[in-house]
């Protein structure tokens, strides 16, 4: 069954069309990875897919429905889609477990009791639970993102969108996030991913789509994209980024 | 001979301190609603709160008491006392400059954290309540012991609309007891033992529920 999917996805800001017609659909358990130069519009492709925006033109379904179409409700569907950030965003003020909690307490509105025991739960999945009680100030670059894992992924969600989780994080804290998430893809659960570390998108991605400029141009199994792609764009841009080797 | 008026100092210090209280409580209020107006507001919302923090904080606090005390009643019709006109006039003074401070404040909250608030689902209530707002008090807080103290010495302005506070009683003791001296440096070292206790109070506070990582302070902390 599909989680999300769009058809003829369109977004401008002003006068700057970002995305120019997207087709795209995720499955349950699918693991699908974008790629692309910056600027090619892949976190507003991320934002819209997570309904923080809506679209100018093009309809989104979430497990078939027509969310704007049906005019759901939009908070009740957020909550259910789990969405890790580039830029640390836990909240300043509160401890690593009423980060994970709060989402649990205000939105889905459970007990103290039970929203600290799937907190605690999440944060065991990411190896941070003897932080529970730091504040993020006082944790790594890479611990305060695996927190940010950890409240996206408590409410047990339908998907996880990333987006470039380990961009923003020195080169030794990356492979903490990345294990993470290669965790994550193990357990089957779906995630639609925007990341340029390359090896872990070979291991865990179905699908690499290439996205240039608001268009998909490319996308397909990772042995093909990654060792033999169709376009000249693709193939400078995995150049480029391997850096020669 | 200073010590017959004690009674007089002490009841007139009360009504400066509750001046201040109902400036400064007002003031909050005030402040808060203007800054998410000027924050979230649309463009009319803006304009209105912009004129009004203009003319507060653009114009001398003796200036707006005395219109608010004398011109008020000719315009509308309504006689009120020194005591309305005054703590009406500190509150929205106070309020004035409250809401620069809190607007820094909530402008401190990251954009990112809100995108994080609204992929969770939460309301725009919730996002305020549990996020914004809790973080906003905290930043505030080394601003607005400025304000506390800038407006609690503002109340002596009072005199002008003769409200019986500290400073118009002193000037009255003054002048019956023809010792200007002791009067005065009395009066004086009673706001500034109340002014450096209120300091050390709220920067004990501050000490308190300040947050690793939050301690960013939008003014300066007053030593
Ligand atoms: N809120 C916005 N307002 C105006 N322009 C935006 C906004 N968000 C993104 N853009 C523009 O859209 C383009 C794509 O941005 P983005 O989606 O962040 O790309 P990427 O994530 O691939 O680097 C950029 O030119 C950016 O300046
Ligand atoms: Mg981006």
């Amino acid at each position: 069954m599909s989680v999300l999917e769009c058809v003829d996805l369109k977004k401008s800001y002003g006068r700057l069309q970002v995305l120019k017609g997207i087709n795209f659909e995720i499955k349950r358990g699918e693991k699908k990875v974008i790629i692309g130069p910056s600027g090619s519009g892949k976190s507003t492709f991320l934002r819209i897919m997570g309904f923080l925006e809506p679209p100018t033109e093009g309809r989104i379904f979430f497990k078939g429905e027509d969310v704007y179409a049906s005019r759901l409700n939009l908070n009740l569907i957020r909550s259910k889609i789990g969405f890790v950030f580039q830029e640390p965003s836990l909240f300043r003020h509160l401890t690593c477990l009423e980060n994970v909690k709060i989402g649990l307490k205000c939105v889905l509105k459970m007990r103290d009791k039970e929203a600290t025991e799937k907190a605690i739960e999440a944060l065991k999945a990411v190896k941070m639970e003897e932080w529970a009680d730091y504040y993020p100030a006082q944790l790594s670059g890479g611990q305060q993102q695996r927190v940010g894992i950890a409240r996206a992924l408590a409410r047990d969600p339908e998907i996880l969108l990333f987006d470039e989780p380990t961009a923003s994080l020195d080169v030794e804290l990356t492979w903490e996030v990345i294990d993470v998430m290669r965790d994550l893809a193990r357990r089957g659960v779906t995630m639609l991913i925007v990341t340029h570390e390359i090896a872990f998108a070979k291991e865990v991605a179905d699908e690499i789509l290439f996205m240039n400029s608001g268009r998909i141009i490319e996308s397909g199994p990772p042995e093909q994209i990654l060792t033999n792609p169709r376009t000249p764009r693709v193939k400078e841009f995995l150049k480029r980024l391997v850096g020669g080797t | 001979m200073l010590l017959d008026y004690i009674d007089f100092i002490v009841q007139s210090f009360v009504t400066t301190l509750i001046m201040t209280f109902l400036g400064l409580s007002g003031g909050l209020v005030l402040g808060i609603l203007s800054a998410l107006g000027d924050v979230y507001g649309n463009r009319f919302i803006r304009i209105i709160i912009g004129a009004y923090v203009e003319f507060f904080r653009g114009s001398p606090l003796i200036v707006q008491l005395l219109l608010f005390y004398f011109s008020f009643p000719v315009l509308t019709g309504i006689k009120w006392d020194s005591f309305t006109a005054g703590a009406v006039t500190l509150m929205l003074n106070s309020g004035a400059y409250q809401k620069g401070y809190f607007k820094g404040a909530i402008e401190a909250v990251s954009k990112d954290q809100l995108l994080a608030a609204r992929s969770l689902g939460m309301t725009s209530g919730q996002i305020l309540r549990h996020i914004v707002l809790p973080q906003a008090f905290r930043i505030v807080i080394p601003s607005w012991t400025n304000e506390y103290v800038s407006l609690g010495l503002s109340t002596s302005a009072l005199t002008v609309i003769g409200l019986r506070e500290l400073t118009t009683i002193s000037k009255s003791i003054a002048a019956q007891t023809f010792e200007p001296l002791e009067v005065y440096s009395l009066t004086g070292l009673i706001y500034l033992t109340w002014i450096s206790i209120s300091i050390k109070i709220l920067n004990y506070i501050y000490s308190r529920v300040k947050i690793p990582g939050l301690e960013i302070s939008v003014g300066a902390v007053p030593s």
